[in-house]
This record gives structure tokens, C-alpha cells and sequence, in this order.
């Protein structure tokens, strides 16, 4: 008897050993990744995931030094493209874009995926328990700076496009369009948060990341977009009253160059020694090229013009002369990095503030604010006198001043409703629809909610 | 199993003990054990031998009727001696023989001759995983392959040795490089990821991940990465089962989906210890070749192109014909650098004994292959394995440890040089100067055994190891633990040397690169079980209880060091420039379950089998952990009922069903998780981590439901014996990345789709005993599947990721391709169909035709034939399939072809198989080649049949007692019928294909 007690006791031992919790089951973290919780605990890995969006959006999608900066100069008058009709720049460049198109496809999905990321440290920093209000300010006023970055992009290239602000994708997938008027209202207030958060200094000094200075002068922008001219000069303001950290660089040689004072916020080179995309791509020594800018461009310069001289350079093969904007002049890596791909610049605030003025009458500033810049190439003062004639001198400026540089002078004509005008003098394949791209056609399929598609695709 | 060469040569021994071991750890004979034995006095030693006629039969138990513990075992000569009294009654027992039954009558010496039964097959029992079943009485579709089918192969895989054996078991060879893998799916491809169809491999119960261990820099000479099964010595396998349906595969739950491969190594056996010493030697060469052009026709062609394109002048580079290389000279290039013979040493030695109560047998291998090609290269395994079993005095408490350690180390070139050597131009230069370096030939052109210096090394460190130990706490209750470990070790590395280059160009060792990959991975499970036996009513329940814990952890490091002062350093990542770590992770498995059994077996005619798992996986995300699978089996042995059982000629008759579910949890750890991973990116001086995917820790396991028909039937004292089964596995739930719109910010999420597989087929084996006299014996098996795969649901496969990959209605295996129209007379370049007369080819909208590339039937047929002393044994492998034909690109340009491409087009008016020649001005032409690569012209029968294994064995006749020597001729794929003309009908294009192998040998036993 004893003995079966015994036995029935090592039984229920065993039974014992069966049941046990489901925590079992939990396996600690692999190497390689962090918890989503663990990451906004700490400020080292949140500035981790918030600087490797910056990494994203310098090495793919629209703004990489391959997308907007070259494919919207050969879209527009610019450039001119000299690849096989069926490499994916000529479709920009013979305006024949579709909805199939791989390189729109890669914008858009690029840049969501960015938003997300955005989006996902937003929502992160916001939860956690750890980071301290003044870390917290910072990290979510860069993300927001971001969000709005890219959905300013988008929204100037796609028309309405859905303004995207949460991770969850049951919401996502079935996203509808934002309407143009209010993904302008919604740039605005996560702008206008951004700048609040974010400190007036850089850290680090080289401007690699964006200060409030750099939402500001992005808010600038999307006011003078959005006509909204009283505050589009005020932003422009307030960045051009930071004489202590801005001011532009006398020599046009100096400007995209890492310590230039005229920077406002510039993309970092992934490894020490490495230049610009945009330089190795617009720079070429030998011909024929495959981009090259347009002699209509070049030529439209005048000759005293510093900026013919300084930031565009002629190749040639004896025959044939092309020429290429040279405003990076490293087309490969140099034993220390030199130039770093520059977002934002002062000289585009002059010219911001310049617009809104002519546009309230104030005139006088306006061509105070144009001055500046023409000055500064070896020009005179300007001679445009009324209202119109001084918005033109500006759209002419901007051409001048920010060629090469990501999609102004889609974006200027397309303000000024001068596309139609202008382009389908010199591109034989432009209509008016072509001033949006089509919606990619996997995007339409994977959410119909976004139908119909843009007018002319 | 066959009887006849069964008993030759000992292995009969081996069965029997591992029958034994079988016997004795149910509970039949446990419950029966009478407590209280009556001494008997008139006890006294009876002895004698025990033959089957002519030969005397070592292994035989003898038992006296009614004792418990009585028994003994003959031994190697037949002889056994034992205490009996007069009034008891021997029972002779032996596999493959009908068992005796002999009173003693006063005699003292009792010889017996023990008649051969081939219905003894049917009492086997085959293990089932976590129960064993007898053969007769099973309800689950379970596929066996014994010892006796392995060892007579030349092999070092144990897929291998599987091939063409198994009934809805297809294995593909993927490549003949020593360490190469193999693919096997049992009862088609269930899972639409491909890489999710592995079966669960189970060696002596411990589970053994069969996940890649080798990585994409590093594996290079394979065609996928390295596998660990090769870490697994054939030779030291007793038996492998391949459970099949919902009724044999549900009691693994989670992991049952893609079948369960269960591998028994050998076991000690009790009495004299014995020794088995077994060596071969022998070759093995590719086993085809690619028909390619001599340089008349090669240089023909060449000619031709140019004309064609109305160049009149050769190119500067155009060495083969402009006069730079003798236009005389001839090198069959295929059988210059592939025609090399491999050399094959293996092995074996064992020893095995022990007594009553406990047993033991120490194994050791090893084994030395090296490669066809030119060089020093080589693939060496060896291991060492021991198992012990006890059973203390009562017979309560049993004891069974099994440890296998075993270690290879491989060195092959860096890639498989078969897809550089066909595109080699045959009036190309000499390989070696007069000196014995290697040729450039002034640097035009790049000599193939350059890449001889690039090498592949791997050095693999297996350790295997499971003890179980049980007790009887009841008569009828018994509580039993498993405990398993596994500890994996792999080193496989890269180089890519600057002597690889011409030396003209003078790089230095400061270009030489090394790729390294260190992956090891370890693993323990418990599974504590408790066994429940009793009569109930007429019949007998079995009831088993278990619970399973499992702990698996992989790391893995990956290394690049570039740039070394001397390239006799470049194995040394210190002596390395820079060294890069591009991949260091480390993932952990965790697997929880309780499982249950409950088995009534009514007077063996009913038996009902209930299986059930309940699995926790950390595959899944909380919530989705767990989850809960079932079988229901039934069979009903007909030919036991009263009115059948004393037919003349059916023997036996069984039908049997089964209906349940598995699941499937192969898509990788970790994957519910919301992290951040490091992206190896720097900004601003940090390294970048991003979102690794989207968040969705609601998907589940892929649920398989199985439902399964079989028919057994024995004639004529089953002498025929036959089976048939017909299967429906429906796979649902599917794991996949599901398409997303972009602005989720992620092309896809990883979620339960609701898209369903369909695999259906019949199965046929075949088993007959044509003959069995005492000296001459033969016996055929054939087993022939019909198989069937068919994606029935994909919602939103247009948008998906899939959308040219598969197609509803259609099997998994298909592949896309354009209508090929034949080659236009006036132009000479192919046509194709246009179907949306757009003049363009598109694979969206003119890629139409749908081939299908799974097998249509497969199977294998042996014989087995035993003369006095003489065996032989072969097996065919039959396939019947379609397969792609392997275009070698333009032809025309300086590139060999096939012969066949002789017959092209020539001028307008011609009506030819092939296109016009080019040097690829021929725009056009260049556009057409493209496009019949990917058409319909590319699909031909692909169908085999191979002589996969030939074995002929020699018994010599020894005056010594108790030693056995046995000659042994081994052959692996010698011949092969087929229509197929682009290589082996087996193999991958590009890679070697499987190697034909003649092996030699002398096995030693004493």
C-alpha cells in the first residue's frame, strides 16, 4: 500500500511536470533586433531610427540625387536625356509617363515607407516613459518635419494624394485621397508644431539635421505655394533675421560646399570621403553624355551671369559642346567628404519673400529681396518695375538661381501656370494633363478607394 | 521488407534485436509478466541448433510457453542452450519465419528447422513516432525503409537512400558536388512560400531542424545552401518511416503538415559481442554530358553569323576565328574538366553485445570522396556513435541512451565549374603551359581552372544525443521521459584569391577576399509521456499521454575580409585589411505541446486510433501561440472475420481511413514581432535601425487537412501482397505576404491568407515472393504515385506578388510562358504568339502557356533475387515529367552550342528547328532568343527511368565459426533511359549532375 502511494505520488509529479504556463513559449529578442517599445526608451536608438530616415531619403526615392533633381530637370527645360528609349529617364523626358512606370511606383512607395517610418517615431516617442521632454521635442519635430517633407513632395507631383499620419494599416491600406486644400492645412500645422519643437541650434554643427530654421523655411515655402503670402514672407523672415547662422556665400563657389553658411539643411554622405549623387551624375568629362543641360537653358543666361560660369561647365568632343550644372564640382570620393546634397538653401528664401511681397504690393521689398540674389551673380538691379513684370523677373531668377535643384522649376511653372506655356514649345510630347503624374496602377488595384485615376493616364 | 536476403549476413540479427527492443518496451509483455513463478523441479539444460534447412539461423528467441524471463537467443551459429522441463513447450520465434512451437519430451538435445513465413511481415512493428504499431494493425499511412535497402547503397545522404523506394515520396538530387543537397516533398508542395515545405525530421525522437545552414556567400557551389542532413550517416540508420496522412502525422501537430521523416539508429543486441568491420573502395563519374559542336561545326557556325549580319571583317577579340587561336585544335571541354573520376573510400566498423539486460553497440564511420575535377578536393565525414540499453532486473524500470557525433570537412571549388565549360569555344587554348602553369594565352582568354584557386571549404560538427528513460509505476501504467539534445557547429567559407586573375594584370593578395559563416545551432526537447494499457470489453485500449518542450537557438556571424599581404594568409581574417561583419544575429525557437493518443483494437479486426496535439510555437504572436490538432484513423482487418478466414487464397485484407488536421510553422522566427532592425547604415555618425516590417501578430499556422482511403490486400499467404491509398490534403490558411497598397508604408504584411493547395493522388505498392526455394529466392516490390497539386483559392492573386508565378486551377509548379510559332522561312528568327496583337511581348499579357513541371507518376521497382549464396539487388527509378530545356544562349556569337543547333536556319525558304545565326547584330535575333527561352519551345519530355541501385553480394564460404565475410559490388545510377538531351534529367542546369557510382567492397563480421 505504501508502496502504490508512493508510486500514485511520482504520477502526479509527473503530471505535473505537463502542465505548465504558456509562457513557455516567449523567446527573448534576436541579436539584430530592438523591441519597438525598447527603442524610444532610449535616446541613442531613437536617434537611430529617426537619422536612418534621413539615410532613406538620401539614398532612394524622390529625393535621392537620381530622383527629382534629375528626372524633373529632363521632364521640364532643363536637361536634355541621351539614354536608350527604354531606360525609365526617357519616359520622363519624353513626358510619357504611365501608371505602370517602375520609377513612380518607387517614389511612391519609397516615400510612404519614409512616412511610416516617421509616423511609427512620432507615435513611439509619444509613448514613451523614459526620454526626457526636451528629447522628445526634438525627436518629434524632426519626424514631423519629415512627414511633411515628403507629403509636400507628393501632393506637388501626384495632386491629391492621402495625407497618411498613423502606422496602423487597417487604416491605411484603405486610405482615401486628401484633398490639395487639405493636406495644405495639414503641412501647415505639423510644420507649425515642428518649428515649435525644435531647437534654433544644430546638432550636429554641419546642418545635417534640421533645426526650427529648416521647418520654417519649408512652412515659408508651402505658405508661398499655398498663396497664403503674408506668412509665407514671414517665415521667410524669420529665417533671413538669423544673420548669426545664415548668411549667403559671396562666392558661388563656396555655396554647396559642407560649411557653407547659405545651407539650411543638407543630406549627409553615408561614409567618409563620399560626395554628392547629384554630382556624379549631372558631372561628366568626356561626351556624349547621357543628361546634359539644354543650350535653350545655358543660353539664356547672360554673360556676365557668375552663375554660367561658376556652376555650369562645357564639355566637348571637338564637334559637339554639351554642358552640365556644376554647382557640386566632386563627381567621386575625395579623401575627406567636401559636399554634402543640400536641401534647403538661404538664397531660395530671398526668393521666397520676394514673391510674397510682389504679391501684397509690396514692391519695393520685393525687388530688394531680388536684388540680393542678382547682386550676388555679378548682375545689376533688377529693371522689372510693376507687379507682373516682377513676378516674372522672379520666376526667371528662380530658373537661374535653383537649377538642378530638386523640382523647382516644375514646381515654379506649375505655380505660375506657365507649363503649358512654356513647355509645349520645347517638349513635343507635353500636355497639360502631364503637370500630375499618374497614380502607379499596383496602388489603384491594392486600394480602390484612391480611383479614379489622375485625368490623362 | 523481404525474408530472403533477410536472413543473410547477420542483418537478420539487427532486426531482430530492434524488433525486439520493440517488443519489450510495449506492454504487452510487460502487463503479461506473472508475478509469482513455480520453481519447477524437474528442470534441467536443453540445447541445440536452429537452422532453416540448409543454414543455421543465429538471433532466434527461444522461449518456453507460459514463463515470463525465460527467454534466450541462438547464436551465431544457430546454437542456443537453456534450462526446461519436460513437460514445457519451446516457442521458436524469428522474424521472416513462422514461429514454433516444440514440447521438450524428455529430450535434451532439440535441433529445429524453422519454416519461413512470409506473412511475417505483416507482424512488424513500425515505429509510429511517439507508439509503435504492428503492421497488420495500423491505421496511419506510414512508408518504411529498413537497414538492408540502406547499406547496399553507395551513399551519403540519407535522402538518398530513400529515392524512388517510398510511395508519395518524391526526392529530386539537386546536384552530384560532394555535400550537396536534395529535395524532397512528401505528397506534393503544400505551402505556397517554397521554401515552407520540409518535412519534420525526427532522429531516435529528437526533433533535428533540417533549416539551411549555410548562406548565400558561402554556398556557392550548391545550388541552394548548405543542408545539415548530411550530418547524418546512412549507414548507421536501422529503419526510416515517412508518416504520411492526417492519422500517422497529426500527433505532430503543428509541424506534421509536410509529413514526418522518423530515423532509428542501429541498436545494441544482447549476447556474444560481436564485431562487424565493413570497407569499399570505388569511383564515380558525371553521369552525362551535354551534346556539343566539334570546332569544324562550332567554326561553321561562327563563320555563318557574320556572314548573316554582313560583317566581312572578324572582330579583334574575335579570337576563335580571326586567327588567334589554331582553328585545328579540338577539346571536348566537358569531359576535359568534368570527366575527372571521383574517388570513393568508406568504412565501417561496429561492435555490439551486451547481456540479458543490457545491450550496447559503438559504431564508427568514415568516409573520403574527391571530386571529378582537376585538383585537390575533397569531402571527408567521419562519426562515431554509441547506443546503450538496460532494463533493471524487474523489467520495471528501462533505460536507452543513443549519441551520434559526427563531423565533415569539405573542400570543392568555389562554384560548380559545369556552367562555365559548356560556353568554352572548342578550338579553344590549351589549360596548362609547358611548364605546368596555367595558360592565358596572352590574355585572351580567361582559363576555366582559374577558378580552381577560388575555394569552398566547410567544416560541419554534428552532435546527437537522446536518452529515454521509463518505469512501470502500474502492471498496466508505465511513465516514461525523452530527453534530446542536438549541438551543431558549421564553418563554411569563401575565397576569392587575386590569382584568380591573370597575372598579367598584376593584382596582389590585396584584392584576395574571404566570405565567412559561422552558424551553430543547439537544441534540447523533453517529452515526458505516460502509457496506459487495459482490456476493455473484447479488445485492448492503448492510451498515451505527452507533453513536448523544445528550446532550439541559431546563431549566425558573417564575415568579409578583403585585402591580405599574402594569399597564403587569406584563411586568417587578422591577416585581413578590413574585415566587415555583415550579418551577426542570433534567433531562438521555442515549441511547446501536449499530445494524446487513445488506440481500441477490437480482437484486431476494429481498431479505432485517436491522435490529438495541442502545440505552442513562439513562431506566433500572443494570442496565436497555441492551437490544436486532431486525427481520427480507422481500420478494419476484413480477413479476420470468420467467413474469410479460412480463404484459400486471400490472406490478408485491410481497410483503412483516416481524417484530420496538421499545421505547417515554417516561416522563420520572430516574424509577429514590432521591432527595429539595424540596417548597417550610417547617418551623422550613428547606424540606422528601421521598422522591420508591419506589425501583425494576428497570423496563424497553415492548416492542412488530410483525409486518406487505403485498401491492403495479401494473397496466397501473402506472397502478393499490394496496397493502395488514395489521399486529399487541403492546404489553407496560407502564410503569405499579403500585397499592400504603398501608403501602408510596406508592399506587404505577413498574414494568413485565404488561399487554398490541393494535393490529391493514388498510391500504389506492389510486393510479390516469386520464388522461394531454399536455395534460390526472389522477390519483387514496385510502388508507382500518382500525384496531383492544384492552387484552388487566391484571393487577389492579379495585384499580388504571385501574379506570374501561379495561377488558379493550376498546379504550384508551373511556369508562365510565351506560344512559340516555330522560325519564320523569310527571316529566320523565331516567332511567338502575340495574343493581344499589340507587337509587343509582354509577359502580362502574351505569356499564356502554362507548363506544368511536376511529376505526372513516380516510383521505383526492385527485385531481389538469393542464390545459395549469392544475392543480388536493383532498383529502378521511374519519373514521368515534363522539364525545360536548357538553351545555352545566341547562337553565333563566341559561345559553344548543342549540336542539334547545326540544323538552323540558313536562307529564306528554310524550314528549321532553329533561328538564324548571329553575332547578335542581328537585333531581331538577339530579341527572339530572349524570348524562346521563357516560350513554349523550351518544354520537353523530361521523363527517366535510372537503374538507381544495383547491389551483388557474395557470402564466402568460411570454415571458421561464428564469422561471416561477405563481398559486396555496390552501384548508384549506372543507367539511365531517357528522351531528355540537355543534361541529366535529374539535375539542376548548371550544376553537375548526380554522379554514376561503382563501389567495392569486403564487410567482416566476428
Amino acid at each position: 500500500m505504501k508502496n502504490l502511494i508512493t508510486k500514485l505520488l511520482y504520477l502526479a509529479g509527473f503530471l505535473l511536470l505537463l502542465i505548465s504556463c504558456d509562457s513557455f513559449v516567449e523567446t527573448d529578442l534576436p541579436k539584430s533586433q530592438l523591441n519597438n517599445e525598447a527603442v524610444f526608451e532610449d535616446y541613442a536608438t531613437a536617434t537611430a531610427a529617426l537619422t536612418d530616415i534621413y539615410s532613406k531619403i538620401r539614398d532612394n526615392g524622390m529625393l535621392n540625387g537620381n530622383g527629382i533633381p534629375v528626372q524633373l530637370g529632363s521632364y521640364t527645360d532643363e536637361t536634355d536625356s541621351f539614354q536608350s528609349p527604354s531606360s525609365p529617364s526617357e519616359a520622363f523626358y519624353q513626358n510619357r509617363l504611365l501608371p505602370s512606370s517602375p520609377t513612380i511606383q518607387d517614389w511612391w512607395n519609397v516615400a510612404y515607407n519614409q512616412i511610416y517610418a516617421a509616423n511609427s517615431l512620432i507615435e513611439g516617442v509619444q509613448n514613451s516613459k523614459n526620454l526626457s521632454e526636451q528629447n522628445k521635442k526634438q525627436l518629434q519635430g524632426e519626424a514631423l518635419f519629415i512627414r511633411a517633407l515628403i507629403h509636400f513632395y507628393l501632393v506637388n507631383l501626384f495632386g491629391d494624394i492621402p495625407y497618411v499620419i498613423e502606422t496602423d494599416y487597417r487604416n491605411n491600406s484603405k486610405i482615401p485621397r486628401t484633398s490639395t486644400q487639405n493636406i495644405y492645412n495639414n503641412l501647415i500645422a505639423d510644420l507649425q508644431n515642428a518649428s515649435s519643437m525644435l531647437p534654433e541650434t544644430y546638432s550636429p554643427a554641419q546642418r545635417v539635421r534640421p533645426n526650427k530654421f529648416t521647418a520654417r523655411a519649408l512652412l515659408a515655402r508651402v505658405y508661398l505655394y499655398n498663396n497664403q503670402f503674408t506668412e509665407a514672407a514671414n517665415e521667410a523672415s524669420a529665417v533671413l533675421n538669423q544673420t548669426g547662422l545664415f548668411s549667403l556665400e559671396p562666392d558661388l563657389d563656396q555655396v554647396f560646399l559642407i560649411n557653407s553658411r547659405e545651407t539650411i539643411w543638407q543630406l549627409q554622405s553615408a561614409n567618409a570621403g563620399e560626395n554628392t549623387v547629384e554630382g556624379s551624375i549631372f558631372i561628366f568629362v568626356s561626351g556624349p553624355p547621357v543628361l546634359a543641360l539644354t543650350e535653350n537653358f545655358v543660353n539664356s543666361f547672360s554673360a556676365a551671369d557668375l552663375r554660367k560660369s561658376n556652376w555650369i561647365n562645357s564639355v566637348t568632343d571637338d564637334s559637339t559642346i554639351w554642358y552640365h550644372a556644376f554647382k557640386y564640382k566632386e563627381r567621386s570620393n575625395t579623401p575627406a567628404s567636401v559636399e554634402y546634397s543640400v536641401q534647403f538653401r538661404l538664397a531660395e528664401q530671398y526668393l521666397i519673400r520676394a514673391e510674397a511681397r510682389a504679391h501684397l504690393g509690396n514692391l519695393g521689398g520685393a525687388r530688394e529681396d531680388l536684388n540680393k540674389i542678382r547682386e550676388r551673380s555679378g548682375l545689376g538691379q533688377t529693371t522689372a518695375q510693376s507687379q507682373t513684370e516682377i513676378l516674372n523677373a522672379i520666376l526667371q531668377e528662380r530658373r537661374w538661381e535653383l537649377f538642378s535643384e530638386p523640382g523647382h522649376r516644375f514646381f515654379d511653372l506649375k505655380r505660375f501656370g506657365q507649363l503649358d506655356n512654356i513647355l509645349s514649345a520645347v517638349k513635343p510630347g507635353w500636355n497639360s494633363e502631364d503637370r500630375i503624374f499618374p497614380i502607379p496602377q499596383n496602388e489603384l488595384n491594392a486600394n480602390p478607394n484612391l480611383l479614379p485615376q489622375n485625368p490623362g493616364y | 521488407m523481404n525474408n530472403f536476403s533477410f536472413y543473410k549476413g547477420c542483418k537478420a540479427f539487427y532486426c531482430l534485436f530492434f524488433l525486439g527492443c520493440f517488443l519489450s518496451s510495449s506492454f504487452v509483455l510487460a502487463s503479461n509478466s506473472l508475478r509469482q513463478q513455480q520453481p519447477n523441479l524437474s528442470q534441467k539444460l536443453v540445447q541445440g541448433s536452429i537452422t532453416d534447412g540448409t543454414n543455421p539461423l543465429p538471433g532466434v528467441t527461444i522461449a518456453i510457453k507460459g514463463k515470463a524471463n525465460s527467454a534466450t537467443i541462438s547464436d551465431h551459429t544457430g546454437q542456443y542452450s537453456m534450462i526446461a522441463a519436460n513437460s514445457d513447450t519451446l516457442v521458436l520465434a524469428f522474424i521472416g519465419f513462422k514461429t514454433a512451437l516444440v514440447p521438450v519430451n524428455n529430450r535434451q538435445t532439440i535441433n529445429v528447422v524453422l519454416q519461413y513465413d512470409v506473412m511475417a511481415l505483416q507482424e512488424v512493428r513500425v515505429n509510429a513516432g511517439y507508439y509503435t504499431v504492428k503492421e497488420s494493425e495500423r491505421t496511419g499511412s506510414i512508408s518504411r525503409v529498413t537497414s538492408k535497402d540502406i547499406e547496399i547503397q553507395p551513399v551519403t545522404n540519407v535522402l538518398a537512400a530513400m529515392q524512388g523506394r517510398m510511395a508519395g515520396v518524391d526526392i529530386t538530387q539537386q546536384t552530384g558536388t560532394p555535400g550537396g543537397g536534395f529535395d524532397i516533398k512528401i505528397r506534393g508542395q503544400n505551402s505556397l512560400r517554397s521554401d515552407a515545405n520540409s518535412p519534420l525530421y525526427v532522429i531516435d525522437g529528437v526533433p533535428y531542424s533540417s533549416d539551411p545552414i549555410g548562406s548565400s556567400q558561402t554556398s556557392t557551389p550548391y545550388p541552394s545552401f548548405s543542408s545539415p542532413l548530411n550530418g547524418i550517416n546512412p549507414d548507421n540508420i536501422e529503419s526510416i518511416e515517412v508518416l504520411k496522412d492526417a492519422d500517422a502525422t497529426s500527433i505532430y501537430g503543428s509541424r506534421g503538415a509536410n509529413g514526418v521523416v522518423l530515423i532509428t539508429t542501429k541498436k545494441g543486441k544482447k549476447g556474444k559481442t560481436s564485431f562487424s568491420i565493413s570497407s569499399s573502395t570505388g569511383v564515380g563519374k558525371a553521369t552525362t554530358f551535354l551534346k556539343l559542336m566539334n570546332t569544324q561545326d562550332y567554326l561553321a557556325m561562327r563563320r555563318q553569323a557574320f556572314i548573316n549580319d554582313g560583317l566581312t571583317q572578324y572582330g579583334l577579340r574575335d579570337y576563335d576565328i580571326n586567327g588567334t587561336w589554331d582553328q585545328n585544335r579540338y577539346t571536348d571541354w566537358q569531359r576535359e574538366i568534368l570527366g575527372g573520376t571521383s574517388q570513393i573510400n568508406d568504412v565501417q566498423g561496429s561492435a555490439s553485445g551486451g547481456s540479458e539486460k543490457t545491450q550496447f553497440r559503438l559504431g564508427g564511420n568514415y568516409h573520403q570522396e574527391s571530386t571529378i575535377y582537376p585538383g585537390d578536393f575533397r569531402y571527408k565525414k567521419g562519426g562515431a556513435q554509441l547506443n546503450v540499453n538496460h532494463v533493471s532486473e524487474d523489467n520495471k524500470f528501462r533505460f536507452a541512451f543513443s549519441g551520434g557525433y559526427d563531423s565533415q570537412n569539405n573542400k570543392l571549388p568555389s562554384f560548380d565549374l559545369s556552367s562555365v565549360v559548356r560556353f568554352i569555344p572548342p578550338n579553344g587554348p590549351a589549360l596548362y603551359n609547358a611548364d605546368g602553369s596555367l595558360n592565358w594565352e596572352n590574355g585572351t582568354w580567361q582559363n576555366p581552372l582559374r577558378n580552381l584557386n577560388a575555394e569552398y571549404r566547410s567544416k560541419t560538427n554534428d552532435l546527437i544525443a537522446n536518452t529515454v528513460l521509463s518505469y512501470e509505476i502500474l502492471d498496466n501504467l508505465t511513465v516514461k521521459g525523452s530527453f534530446g539534445f542536438t549541438d551543431l557547429h558549421t564553418i563554411e567559407t569563401r575565397t576569392v584569391p587575386s590569382t584568380i586573375y591573370n597575372p598579367i594584370f598584376n593584382v596582389s593578395s590585396d584584392r584576395s577576399v574571404i566570405y565567412q559563416n559561422n552558424t551553430d545551432r543547439s537544441s534540447w526537447i523533453i517529452e515526458p509521456q505516460i502509457n496506459y494499457e487495459r482490456t476493455l470489453g473484447k479488445g485492448k485500449l492503448d492510451v498515451l499521454l505527452g507533453g513536448t518542450f523544445q528550446n532550439q537557438v541559431t546563431s549566425t556571424l558573417y564575415q568579409l575580409g578583403a585585402g591580405f599581404i599574402s594569399n597564403s594568409l587569406i584563411y586568417n581574417l587578422s591577416a585581413a585589411k578590413s574585415v566587415l561583419v555583415t550579418n551577426n544575429d542570433e534567433t531562438q525557437y521555442k515549441y511547446q505541446a501536449f499530445f494524446a493518443r487513445a488506440n481500441y483494437n477490437w480482437q484486431q479486426r476494429y481498431i479505432l486510433n485517436l491522435t490529438a496535439r495541442r502545440d505552442g510555437s513562439s513562431r506566433f504572436g500572443p494570442g496565436n501561440q497555441f492551437a490544436t490538432f486532431g486525427a481520427v484513423g480507422a481500420a478494419w482487418v476484413f480477413s479476420r472475420e470468420s467467413y474469410l478466414q479460412e480463404s484459400q487464397w486471400l490472406s490478408f485484407g485491410k481497410i483503412r481511413a483516416s481524417y484530420g488536421t496538421t499545421g505547417n510553422d515554417q516561416i522563420g522566427d520572430y516574424q509577429y514581432l514590432n521591432t527595429y532592425s539595424t540596417t548597417g547604415v550610417n547617418y551623422g555618425g550613428t547606424v540606422g535601425i528601421q521598422p522591420s516590417r508591419l506589425f501583425n501578430p494576428d497570423f496563424g499556422w497553415e492548416i492542412n487537412k488530410k483525409l486518406e482511403f487505403a485498401l491492403e490486400l495479401g494473397f496466397l499467404q501473402d506472397r502478393i501482397f499490394t496496397t493502395a491509398s488514395w489521399y486529399q490534403n487541403r492546404s489553407s490558411n496560407q502564410l503569405v505576404g499579403i500585397p499592400l497598397p504603398g501608403t501602408t508604408g510596406f508592399s506587404s504584411i505577413q498574414s494568413n491568407l485565404d488561399a487554398e493547395v490541393e494535393n490529391k493522388g493514388l498510391e500504389l505498392t506492389l510486393r510479390t515472393v516469386n520464388f522461394n526455394n531454399t536455395d534460390f529466392k526472389w522477390s519483387t516490390n514496385f510502388n508507382i504515385s500518382f500525384a496531383r497539386n492544384k492552387l484552388l483559392r487566391f484571393p487577389g492573386l492579379e495585384g499580388s506578388t504571385y501574379s506570374q508565378q501561379y495561377r488558379i486551377g493550376q498546379p504550384l509548379n508551373i511556369n508562365i510562358l510565351y506560344q512559340y510559332k516555330g522560325v519564320n522561312p523569310q527571316t529566320g528568327v523565331y516567332e511567338f504568339e502575340d495574343y493581344n496583337n499589340d507587337g509587343n511581348l509582354t509577359i502580362a499579357d502574351d505569356a499564356k502557356v502554362l507548363a506544368n513541371l511536376n511529376p505526372k507518376f513516380y516510383g521505383g521497382l526492385q527485385n531481389q533475387l538469393t542464390y545459395k549464396r549469392c544475392s543480388l539487388d536493383f532498383l529502378f527509378q521511374f519519373t514521368k515529367q515534363k522539364k525545360r530545356t536548357y538553351p545555352l544562349g545566341l547562337a553565333g556569337v563566341m559561345s559553344n552550342q548543342y549540336r542539334k543547333i547545326n540544323d538552323s536556319w540558313m536562307q529564306p525558304g528554310d524550314n528549321a528547328p532553329y533561328q538564324i545565326f548571329t553575332t547578335g547584330y542581328n537585333f531581331d535575333a538577339v530579341l527572339a532568343d530572349y524570348y524562346y527561352s521563357t516560350s513554349s519551345a523550351t518544354v520537353t519530355d523530361g521523363s527517366f527511368i535510372r537503374l538507381k541501385n544495383i547491389a551483388f553480394s557474395y557470402n564466402l564460404p568460411l570454415l571458421l565459426k561464428e564469422t561471416n565475410c561477405k563481398i559486396i559490388i555496390e552501384g548508384q545510377n549506372l543507367v539511365t533511359f531517357t528522351k531528355y538531351e540537355d543534361g541529366d534529367p535529374e539535375s539542376i542546369p548548371g550544376f553537375l549532375p548526380p554522379l554514376k557510382v561503382i563501389t567495392a567492397g569486403v564487410q567482416l563480421t566476428f
